[in-house]
């Protein structure tokens, strides 16, 4: 990676930039399987909204301590609220996979 | 397993033949989707070689700008590359039908309704909305007449009674809980939560994707027309002037390269004042 101490915009490698994006991915992830463990667990109203809650926390702290070794701001661009902002897509599969398995699994559907 | 006092026994079946098609079938005609609007998209036009020159210009002069206050060139190079840009566009060499004779009014910028290149774009545009719009109609019609008058799914969180009658729609029960509702809510849910999942079968920039509807249809089809039919003796103008600027801000990366290696190593002489 190739940031600058400065703010310098042209100091980013849009190669690793885009590499980097593998994030994304991973917060599609694991979305959908704290959707799943809410719906298995049968979790209703607000603890499936604190599940989501909690399984954003503890990824984005996993990529926090072991992807970015602590500095954010050097690997995304936002920095850390970017790393930790689950986005709107990923809260809508959230409530979806939730629907889905707690249907699956609770109501015999 | 119910601990509420009302709860239903929905049949098994419901789910093998509603639950999991619907979502099925969404899935892949939001694939479809996706793979109709790329195949129908007409491949841009080949510009002539010195429509290209002249874009590819102004386009030299924007790159050299951008980097100028952390330039990697050196300050004979720079200044070499502005000069001649500055004096090129001047005199307008670069300029697709050579440079302006004098007493010639220049030609104002194509109206886009009439310049047959600006109104193919639109129309692209305007047909990919089309082929957005029409499978939901279609998908939502399908439901709606095979999948009506039954409860389907049990939602794990409340909603308001106003969702009442959307989401409970031919099912003629006023006491009913709104968390028991139709094929139609599952639709929504569908229509909202795959687009994640769309990302990643289809990658970043695919058209199956519905959050994307709204934002980005106005402004594509108008962002395209406006780009072709540009004066470009007038923007090789202002660029002179843009230059000029950025000949101020400029800065090569290596000015004090030697001092930065002697810092690092510890060898600086100390007769140097810091």
């Amino acid at each position: 990676m190739s940031t600058a101490e400065q703010q310098a915009q042209q100091r980013i490698y849009p190669q690793n930039v885009l590499a980097n994006a593998s994030l994304l991915n991973v917060k599609f992830l694991s979305s959908c399987f704290a959707g799943a463990a809410a719906g298995i667990l049968g979790l209703e109203k607000w603890s499936g909204a604190i599940l989501f809650v909690l399984s954003t926390l503890l990824t984005s702290a996993c990529i926090f301590f072991v992807n970015c070794k602590g500095r954010p701001g050097k690997y995304v661009h936002g920095g850390l609220v970017e790393l930790v902002n689950p986005g709107q897509d990923n809260a809508f599969t959230f409530v979806l996979v939730w629907t889905l398995f707690y249907a699956i699994v609770h109501v015999y559907d | 397993m119910a601990s509420n006092a009302v709860s239903l026994y929905l049949d098994p079946q419901i789910r093998d033949w509603v639950l999991f098609p619907i979502t099925l079938v969404m899935i892949l005609v939001g694939i479809l989707r996706h793979y109709v609007v790329i195949l129908l998209q007409s491949p841009p036009k080949k510009l002539a070689r010195n429509a290209l020159r002249e874009q590819r210009a102004l386009v030299r002069s924007q790159v050299l700008r951008t980097t100028a206050a952390y330039s990697p060139l050196p300050p004979s190079f720079y200044s070499s590359i502005s000069d001649d840009l500055t004096e090129a566009f001047a005199s307008g060499t670069y300029l697709k039908d050579g440079a302006p004779k004098p007493g010639d009014t220049p030609a104002g910028p194509a109206n886009p309704l009439t310049d047959p290149g600006a109104m193919d774009g639109m129309m692209a545009g305007m047909k990919t909305q089309m082929v957005m719009m029409v499978p939901q109609m279609v998908i939502m019609g399908w439901i709606n007449f095979f999948f009506q008058g039954f409860v389907l799914i049990k939602l794990p969180f409340p909603l308001t009674l106003g969702f009442k009658s959307m989401l409970q729609r031919g099912i003629e029960t006023p006491d009913m809980d709104v968390r028991w509702v139709s094929s139609l809510s599952w639709y929504f849910l569908n229509f909202f939560g795959l687009n994640g999942l769309y990302r990643l079968l289809l990658g970043n920039d695919n058209s199956a994707d519905s959050s994307k509807d709204a934002s980005a249809t106005p402004f594509g089809a108008f962002n395209a027309a406006p780009a072709g039919p540009q004066d470009y003796n007038k923007l090789f103008k202002t660029e002179i002037d843009n230059l000029e600027f950025s000949n101020a801000l400029y800065s090569w990366l290596g000015d004090d390269v030697e001092d930065r290696v002697l810092k690092r190593y510890n060898r600086l002489p100390k007769t140097k004042s810091r």
